[in-house]
């Protein structure tokens, strides 16, 4: 390794370079302060070059602030345009190495400062520059080529700046345009784990943490700075339905991190085998039998959803890692995901939505279906839903007759009884510890009428009391 | 090593009086020390002579509602580097010492993430001093979330009051709850008077406190206090200060 001037060690992570101790401030709140990786062609790059480009540090005068931008230019055989911004996110690790060069923030806030101490030991940002190439190689060794410029004159820092929005937009678009499809390793993630032993949180470029806070790029820049730590990389595996977003890599992981309590976890389904809720999830959607339709409930919510249960009930139900089929908690950005519950029917599946929430999302609901999901102003409770549904002629409306017409023959054997135990009332959702019953009931995600040799049973204003019940394997 | 030093006890009791005590003596000894006001209730910075602070919960909030925008700018934002921008950034630059406010409590979305960061960067920033103190609120939250992880030595405050000592035992109970790494217990009783101290000595005999130091009621301190003068600027032969040097001694300065 080549002698720097300064100690390099992930010790110095997390110095702070005071006001008093301070040499110079490159950037930061007061001025410009910008970082950009480029991928070049190895041809284009001067290997382990550094040029300044404005005053260098032996210019520049004690206790002032410059404005500064950095452009390191990469180049290897695996270097491509989507690893720039990888790279990049390390800019801040390898910098706070350096003893007494402080980096903080990212892209076009940058802000440091280099010691007194430090910059006694250099004339130059030469053997800063060298240090911090030096550092990306050896930690990165697909770099095989890299140079970097710094700039700290106001004019070319203003116009490297203009320049590097531009690029930052464009690669922001790219990011936004990633999907499940695109990617060989999604991330899973164990924070919610101390309270929430068995959940199993997958975060996909199509599915964020159900907190909102953690997204595909979080997991994959922590994953590769701390692969040990809370989030960690998942290899999806083999595509197992691509309707349910069902992987094999995620089903092992579910056993594993489960201890074996989950053995599926579909990315994109509500009913069957649908992702663990942490208790941490922004939005909580529940499924409606008597509408066959799913609502969904936002934590700042405070009133009550058409099943008669608040955000707080419905959480403390869902939440505790479990899955909980009919109910699902997930982060706000998920309803911007292109599978979003597609595996049953997306957003045609929609019902109601409290009208916070559902201004919030606006510009992601298919404007076909916007003035059909209910909110609170629409209906508070079964009856009104339904009313509002129908009149509306929300899709699941259609699914409302398909379902009666197999009922129908059911129902006449099934009257009589039904009379009797009319006092069980109108099908309300039953509070607390039984509500998941209803749900199960008629579970849509049963294969419907004889097919398959399956069996489908509706109850109807019921009421059953049991004392004991053996179900077993019928043996031939 | 950087040396841990959190102080609790009941409101009332004066423990930002004692906090503020002990870092002014600590920087008078050259300790380069970072003063952390974990109380959202207290007023460590004013005692300090320090207005209009930030905090840690303006941090926090503004990241939060960064990251959990439905449709965020930059998906790919490196979430820590900008929160330890926002953190380094509200670090006030007291003449030898930081100072740090941890502020509002949390909203009601989920910070497990966030948290996390912040235990991360607290961790790294930590090492940077000879001292952290911390002014720490009785339920000791932020321990309990372990925004900072270790502590060696933690000092409840009390006065002769029967309720400053009972919530001295309690914090000694829920310390043992918290599973965190606290190395000593001690206690420092405040406002002290010929006519309590006996009883006061009793009291942490009965309930098997270790009684690391009685700081005398200060008439100074309660002047200072009433013409806003900050306790930083007390004179060194003021009886509190004297028995500051003494218990700072024992904490093994």
């Amino acid at each position: 390794m080549a002698e720097f001037p300064f100690e390099i060690s992930p010790m110095f992570e997390g110095e702070r370079v005071r006001k008093e101790g301070m040499f110079v401030e490159l950037g930061g709140p007061k001025s410009l302060g910008l970082e950009l990786v480029r991928a070049m062609a190895m041809d284009e790059i001067e290997d382990d070059k550094v040029t300044v480009i404005g005053p260098n540090l032996k210019d520049m005068e004690e206790g002032k602030t410059y404005p500064w931008a950095m452009v390191f230019n990469i180049g290897g055989e695996l270097i491509e345009a989507d690893l720039e911004s990888v790279i990049e996110r390390r800019i801040h690790d390898f910098i706070n190495y350096c003893q007494g060069i402080m980096h903080l923030n990212q892209r076009y806030d940058v802000w440091m400062r280099i010691s007194k101490d430090t910059a006694a030991k250099m004339d130059s940002f030469d053997s800063f520059g060298k240090a911090v190439m030096m550092l990306f190689k050896t930690e990165l060794p697909f770099i095989e080529k890299m140079q970097v410029t710094f700039y700290t004159d106001q004019a070319e820092v203003e116009k490297k700046m203009v320049e590097a929005k531009e690029i930052f937009k464009i690669r922001d678009a790219r990011t936004k345009n990633l999907h499940d499809e695109d990617v060989d390793v999604f991330y899973g993630c164990t924070l919610c784990q101390a309270f929430a032993p068995t959940n199993v949180c997958v975060v996909s470029p199509d599915r964020v943490s159900l907190c909102g806070a953690i997204n595909w790029f979080d997991g994959r820049a922590a994953a590769k700075v701390d692969p040990e730590g809370p989030q960690f990389a998942i290899e999806k595996g083999e595509l197992l339905d691509s309707n349910t977003g069902e992987y094999s890599g995620v089903n092992d992981i579910a056993v594993k991190l489960s201890s074996g309590e989950f053995s599926k976890i579909k990315l994109h389904s509500f009913f069957d085998s649908p992702h663990t809720s942490c208790g941490c999830f922004e939005v909580v959607g529940f499924y409606i039998p008597e509408v066959d339709g799913i609502g969904w409930v936002s934590r700042e919510y405070q009133g009550m959803a058409p099943n008669g249960l608040g955000f707080s009930t419905m959480a403390g139900q869902t939440g505790g890692g479990k899955q909980i089929v009919g109910f699902l908690g997930i982060g706000v950005a998920y309803f911007y995901s292109p599978k979003f519950i597609q595996a049953d029917g997306g957003w045609n599946r929609v019902v109601w939505i409290p009208s916070m929430l559902k201004e919030k999302i606006a510009d992601t609901i298919p404007a076909d279906i916007m003035d059909k999901i209910a909110t609170e102003n629409d209906a508070t409770d079964i009856e009104s839903l339904k009313a509002f549904l129908q009149s509306k002629n929300h899709p699941v409306v259609a699914r409302w007759a398909a379902a009666e017409e197999e009922e129908e023959e059911e129902e006449e054997e099934e009257e009589e009884e039904a009379e009797e135990v009319a006092v069980a009332a109108a099908p309300m959702m039953m509070p607390a510890a039984g509500f998941q019953m209803p749900a199960m009931a008629s579970m849509p995600m049963m294969p419907a009428g004889g097919k398959a040799g399956g069996v489908k049973i509706t109850f109807k204003k019921a009421k059953i009391t049991i004392e004991k019940m053996t179900i077993r394997e019928k043996k031939e | 090593m950087t040396k841990v030093i959190a102080i609790t006890g009941k409101g009332g009791t004066g423990k930002t009086a004692v906090a503020a005590l002990l870092i002014r003596s600590l920087s008078k000894k050259g300790k380069f020390l970072l003063a952390v006001d974990a109380d959202a209730d207290t007023n460590l910075p004013e005692t300090l002579g320090c207005e209009n602070v930030k905090t840690i919960g303006d941090a926090k909030e503004y990241l939060q509602a960064e990251i959990t925008k439905p449709r965020p700018d930059n998906p790919d934002m490196n979430k820590e580097a900008v929160l330890k921008s926002k953190i380094y950034e509200i670090i006030e630059e007291m003449p030898g010492y930081d100072l740090l406010v941890m502020g509002r409590p949390e909203g009601s979305g989920c910070y497990c993430y966030v948290n996390n960061l912040l235990r991360g960067i607290m961790d790294k920033l930590i090492i940077n001093y000879d001292v952290v103190i911390i002014d720490a609120e009785a339920g000791l939250e932020h321990f309990s979330r372990k925004i900072i992880r270790d502590i060696d030595d933690l000092i409840v405050v009390t006065d002769a009051s029967r309720r400053g000592f009972r919530t001295a035992e309690r914090i000694h109970e829920l310390v043992d709850e918290l599973d965190s790494n606290i190395g000593q217990i001690h206690v420092i009783a405040n406002k002290v008077t010929d006519a309590n101290r006996e009883k006061l000595v009793k009291l942490a005999e009965d309930l098997k406190l270790n009684m690391i130091g009685m700081i005398p009621l200060d008439p100074k301190i309660e002047e200072m206090d009433i013409k806003g003068i900050p306790l930083f600027e007390i004179s060194d032969d003021s009886i509190a200060a004297v028995e500051i040097e003494s218990i700072v001694q024992k904490l093994g300065f």
